[in-house]
């Protein structure tokens, strides 16, 4: 994939490159936003990684030219300033997922494949792990070693896989399973659940449960 | 900020005085002027009327040898000094100065020309005559004075029916002028209610449009003062952006690129020395952040955000979510149990109260406990409250804190003593109290954010 770091400090673009790079991306990097906007011109990117704190314009335009522009690139906001201001500020103009510095490279890393994972054309496939999921075929693997899921079970997977790092509670869950002739209770949600993980669990993947809250795709999965 | 009352001015006070003396002076001339055209009118009404007898006694003076003499009976004279009022003497003196009719001693006039007269005052046996004075063709100067009862009579009833008036509108001025102050003071007894209302982070200038001339431009001055304070905090909140950016940018490339050289093989030595150099990292970005929480919380963010319904359950599943990772790290059971309630607040001050109390709670709970966050309506009150099962606050510390840089003693971790600091301010801002509790099992800590609970200073000192 190949991703475009915006960041302004030397230290901190060489390190969010080198973890890119070693993750396999073909990284470029831009240290003012005209380069940036240049480098977002010429080329199509997959996932732009964008400091709001640029030394010539404000991060945030540039985000909101390249919306402008349709670009289909995912974008994840690194931000030293205000946290939820700037959060919602960044969601707005259609950022798809925001984080404070300073941040571990894990917490990075998990972001970044989340964002990857939604933004890959849909005949790709989805992996996470050893498990790996056709989506076109409408298949999933672990290892060679093909998985039966119903369609609710592979939505849920499909879900989990790219919403990996957050809790889903069972109100959003509800929301993306939603069909027209079926109300979601929160009670068929956890059968579900339970059904997967019943098909998952002997793999060695794991969702847990946050108390009151919902379920999370565990980071050790990947 | 009570001073002494002897210091203190008053407009009110001032005005009366003022016009007090004013009025006194006024009334006071205006007596002496009527008193002054009082007397004129009495003695012009009564002065002819004395003249009269006088005339009377001339035409009955009759020549004896060339000696003057009064012809005319003691009855008739009796009748000719009749008054109702007044004590009336009559004297007639020779040319040679010798009396001839009359009391004798009543001195005589002074310069008199001849076939004229004149009037004039004098005491005359402890009492003040009014007497008419008449010389005739042959030097016999004839006399006739009477006692002033009559006119000062009148000129007491002119004073009265002038000055009575006079004193009744002076009067009114007064009570006029006194209620009147507290009525044109009215507009600034308004500014007072304002301002008494305001919260301490309100720098919103005060409308002055209703305002009065007078007043109009200690309001100005007032919104001026406001305004400066205004560009003070915006100045202050840029200058918070600048430094969380300066601080926590080199410290995210610190972390990272220490966080990347432990990935790689070391030496034991070398890596036990990277990780303490990552956890102080780690740390300082920790603190920087509570810092500059704990700067915006006390500055001024309410200028311009206003508080706006907040949904608590949405408030903590939106700001609980990086703390999920955190607690699955650490082996804690990190649970919710949530209800839709609503606050007034700010969203972003409430997230750092939170982000604070999960912190706390995350860090001072070991390896397998239990953290909960909880959020609803207690005995009529809505609260917000994490728990965990760390080791609990001593109940002499719990008043100490929530001071700043307060760790209580003979605590593991690494924590900052800012948290709960973060947690009292930002509850402070919402009007709310936060209490420290042993959870039902009497283990751990439970500390309750109680809304609309706190009785602020402001309205008990108003």
């Amino acid at each position: 994939m190949r991703i475009l770091v915006v960041e302004d400090d030397p230290l901190l673009a060489e390190g969010l490159a080198n973890v890119l790079s070693r993750a396999g991306h073909a990284v470029d990097h831009a240290a003012t936003g005209a380069r940036a906007e240049q480098a977002l011109t010429t080329t199509e990117f997959d996932l732009v990684v964008l400091d709001i704190g640029l030394p010539d314009v404000d991060g945030f335009a540039l985000l909101q030219q390249l919306r402008a522009r349709h670009s289909p690139a995912s974008v994840l906001v690194l931000t030293a300033r205000d946290t939820v201001e700037d959060r919602v500020h960044g969601l707005d103009l259609g950022a798809n997922d925001y984080m404070t510095k300073p941040f571990s490279v894990a917490e990075f890393e998990a972001r970044v494949r989340a964002l990857l994972r939604r933004s890959a054309v849909p005949e790709a496939q989805l992996a996470a792990g050893t498990l790996s999921m056709d989506l076109s075929a409408k298949r999933a693997r672990v290892g060679g070693k093909t998985i039966e899921l119903t369609s609710r079970e592979w939505s849920l997977l499909e879900l989990f896989l790219t919403r990996a790092g957050r809790v889903l509670s069972k109100d959003q869950i509800a929301e993306r399973l939603l069909t027209q002739d079926e109300q979601l209770s929160p009670n068929a949600i956890e059968v579900y659940v339970s059904r997967l993980r019943a098909k998952i669990e002997p793999e060695g993947f794991r969702l847990r449960t946050v108390r009151g809250f919902g379920y999370l795709w565990d980071a050790g999965n990947e | 900020m009570s001073s002494t009352p002897l210091a203190r001015q008053s407009i009110r006070r001032r005005l009366l005085a003022f016009l007090v003396s004013v009025l006194l002076l006024l009334v006071g001339a205006a007596a002496a002027v009527t008193y002054w055209s009082a007397l004129r009118a009495a003695n012009d009404a009564y002065d002819r009327a004395l003249l009269d007898p006088a005339i009377d006694l001339q035409q009955n003076l009759r020549m004896d040898n060339g000696v003057p003499r009064l012809d005319l009976p003691p009855t008739a004279q009796e009748a000719l000094m009749y008054d109702q009022a007044d004590e009336v003497v009559f004297q007639i003196r020779a040319p040679d100065g010798t009396v001839i009719a009359g009391v004798d001693d009543l001195p005589p006039a002074a310069a008199l020309v001849q076939g004229h007269h004149l009037f004039y005052d004098v005491n005359y046996h402890d009492k003040d005559l009014r007497v008419a004075a008449l010389l005739n063709e042959k030097n016999i100067l004839i006399q006739v004075g009477e006692t002033r009862h009559k006119r000062n009579r009148l000129i007491g009833e002119i004073l009265v029916a002038e000055l009575v008036p006079t004193l009744l509108i002076a009067l009114a001025t007064i009570g006029l002028a006194w209620a009147g102050v507290a009525h044109g003071l009215a507009p600034l007894a308004r500014v007072r209610t304002e301002l008494l209302a305001r919260s301490p982070h309100d720098l919103r200038p005060i409308p002055n449009d209703a305002a009065p001339v007078e007043i109009a431009p200690v309001v100005d001055a007032f919104n001026g003062l406001l305004d400066r304070l205004r560009n003070a905090s915006a100045m202050q909140k840029r200058f918070f952006a600048n430094a969380a950016h300066q601080l926590r940018t080199p410290l995210a490339g610190l972390q990272m690129h220490l966080e990347l050289l432990l990935r790689r093989e070391q030496a034991p030595d070398v890596r036990a020395e990277l990780e303490r150099l990552h956890k102080a990292t780690v740390r300082t970005g920790r603190v920087t952040s509570q810092l500059l929480a704990l700067a915006k919380a006390e500055s001024a963010p309410g200028i311009e955000r206003k508080f706006e319904p907040v949904d608590l359950y949405q408030c903590v599943e939106a700001g609980a979510q990086q703390w999920v990772p955190n607690a699955i790290a650490r082996d804690i059971d990190l649970g919710f149990a949530l209800e839709h309630v609503v606050v007034p607040g700010d969203t972003l001050l409430l997230t750092e109260l939170l982000d604070s109390l999960l912190d706390n709670a995350l860090r001072y709970t070991p390896e397998g406990g239990t953290v909960t966050v909880q959020c609803g309506t207690r005995e009529g009150v809505t609260y917000l409250s994490v728990e965990d099962t760390g080791p609990g606050i001593p109940e002499s510390d719990r008043d100490k804190v929530f001071e700043r840089f307060h760790r209580v003693a003979g605590t593991q971790g690494e924590g900052s003593g800012l948290g709960l600091a973060i947690v009292r301010e930002v509850a402070d801002r919402h009007g709310a109290r936060v209490a420290i509790e042993t959870p039902e099992g009497g283990e751990g800590t439970r500390i309750v954010v109680l809304f609309g609970t706190a009785t602020r200073e402001r309205r008990d000192a108003a």
